[in-house]
């Protein structure tokens, strides 16, 4: 989730969070796309192939998690100027009230998914977490929930490898509650991004993918519900810039 | 404030009207492929397409070995001067034929074999030694995308793709200077507002004894023999390789360049 630079930001905004962070035993996981292990998965008796949705396409199951591991190998390497540009830096701040609501602490046993750039990390699969049960104090996913194929099956694997008590957190893209608002927001989605995707990135269809992913995301209430229905308690959600991102926040009991 | 936020709105009138509630079929192909009218193709709204050709203009002058952002600049701002292209190309008995086989340069439709069995002095032969000693290839043409008709889009490819047939023609290197000069004599002969545009703004970073050179001699020289020659995109490249050069370069009018721009061997 974080970028190099925003943990420099971190450093000068707060000096307290920072010295946390570093105590904290901080574990990111970039997510990998297996082909064998998903369809293992999938196939729990007769259960066919169903379709699902990449962006506004229709594509099976199986193929979803090579077509999203495509777009990410391609957005790589422009992955934080891209963030920069196409939110003009907001998505640091948005990332710090993430971890300002975590309140890590020294000791903290820390999990972040789909980690993307700047963080030691150990490769898995969100749908199938490579950690024992009841391991983490905190689990944290930002911005990347929306591109698993089976979002509930990374709720419920976030909430095994969670100590009771343990927290879970999620940063994504959400429904923008204001109907102006929403209409400019629709605006800049599908006429500027993909072509800040094409000028600075030379790839115009990663970045088509990623404003018509996060449409196709659940709203916050939604979402929440599915939280609940991984098991967690006490779930709550905070809308940030008019709801263009929302941080869910549950606990495992 | 509904008054405020119509006249706010008006200008944007030209955008595609959305359907609501959600902004789904924002001027996107369908993923059935309906919508596409040729592989590669990815619609565009009027808006999309000026924010492309100002980015892709802004892009090409930073950074000018992003050559996949003046293709870009080409296919956006071309549109009514491709017709113009192509309807005359119509007109010439050659070059409608090109419009009708569509032939395509590239490295699979090119028997280079064969052409290094051509002889010395013919384009074909020739046109091999300019890959060679350049260090390119056709096959780094990028397919055109944001031309939203069928036929224009194979124009700007066969524009893209006869760009190095040209370069041998005009007997001019790949470097900087052998660019530009190309560029000029492509302004004059297609209109097209990208080849202005490379021709006006390319000599920015030149050094000062180039810019010199161009000035007084290839950009007249490019000029000239760019109004003399009839438009290049209707040769059919492909029936003419065994055809000696020079001959070729009379038939069209082409001259010797003023100066021999280093480069070519």
């Amino acid at each position: 989730m974080a970028a190099p630079r925003s943990l420099a930001l971190w450093n000068c905004c707060g000096r307290r969070w920072s010295r946390a962070m570093r105590g904290c035993q901080l574990l990111g996981l970039r997510s990998s796309w297996p082909g064998a292990p998903l369809s293992a998965r999938l196939l729990s008796q007769e259960k066919r192939a169903t379709e699902t949705h990449f962006g506004f396409e229709t594509v099976s199951e199986e193929e979803k998690g090579g077509k999203v591991y495509q777009v990410f190998e391609s957005v790589a390497k422009k992955y934080d100027v891209m963030n920069d540009m196409m939110s003009l830096g907001i998505h640091r701040l948005w990332k710090d009230l993430l971890i300002w609501k975590m309140h890590p602490l020294p000791g903290t046993q820390l999990l972040d998914v789909a980690g993307g750039t700047g963080l030691a990390w150990v490769l898995g699969d969100a749908e199938e977490l490579p950690f024992d049960d009841d391991k983490f104090d905190i689990y944290t996913i930002a911005f990347g929930i929306r591109n698993v194929t089976h979002i509930d099956q990374a709720l419920q694997e976030a909430h095994r490898v969670l100590k009771p008590g343990g927290r879970f957190l999620c940063l994504e893209f959400s429904q923008v509650n204001n109907p102006l608002i929403s209409r400019l927001y629709d605006l800049y989605s599908f006429q500027v991004i993909p072509v800040l995707g094409e000028v600075i990135a030379g790839d115009w269809k990663s970045y088509q993918y990623l404003v018509e992913s996060i449409r196709r995301f659940p709203s916050q209430e939604e979402f929440k519900e599915m939280i609940e229905d991984a098991g967690f308690h006490k779930v709550t959600y905070e809308s940030l810039t008019s709801g263009i991102v929302a941080i869910h926040s549950a606990f495992k009991l | 404030m509904a008054i405020v936020l119509r006249a706010v709105l008006r200008p944007f009138r030209w955008l595609p009207s959305r359907p609501r509630p959600a902004a789904e079929m924002l001027f996107r192909a369908r993923s059935d492929g309906v919508g596409l009218l040729y592989p590669h193709h990815i619609p565009t709204s009027p808006l999309q397409k000026v924010l492309l050709a100002a980015g892709s203009a802004a892009m090409a002058l930073y950074n000018p070995y992003r050559h996949d952002m003046v293709a870009v600049l080409g296919e956006t701002t071309g549109h009514r001067t491709l017709k113009v292209l192509r309807d005359q190309m119509r007109r010439d008995p050659e070059g409608a034929q090109i419009l009708q086989e569509r032939p395509r340069i590239s490295t699979s439709t090119l028997d280079l074999g064969k052409l290094q069995s051509l002889p010395e002095g013919s384009l074909g032969h020739e046109y091999l030694r300019f890959l060679d000693v350049n260090r390119v290839s056709p096959d780094t043409r990028a397919p055109t995308r944001f031309v939203d008709d069928e036929e224009l889009a194979y124009v700007i490819q066969r524009y893209r793709e006869v760009h190095d047939m040209l370069h041998t023609l005009l007997g001019m290197p790949t470097n900087i200077l052998g660019e530009i000069v190309v560029k000029w004599f492509e302004a004059v002969q297609t209109g097209l507002p990208m080849c202005i545009l490379g021709a006006l703004f390319g000599p920015i970073q030149l050094s000062a004894q180039s810019l010199q050179v161009l000035i007084s001699e290839l950009i007249p020289w490019a000029i000239q023999n760019g109004r003399r020659a009839p438009c290049l995109l209707n040769l059919y490249y492909e029936q003419r390789l065994e055809q000696p050069l020079r001959a070729l370069r009379e038939e069209l009018g082409i001259t010797a360049p003023p100066i021999q721009v280093q480069g070519l061997a």
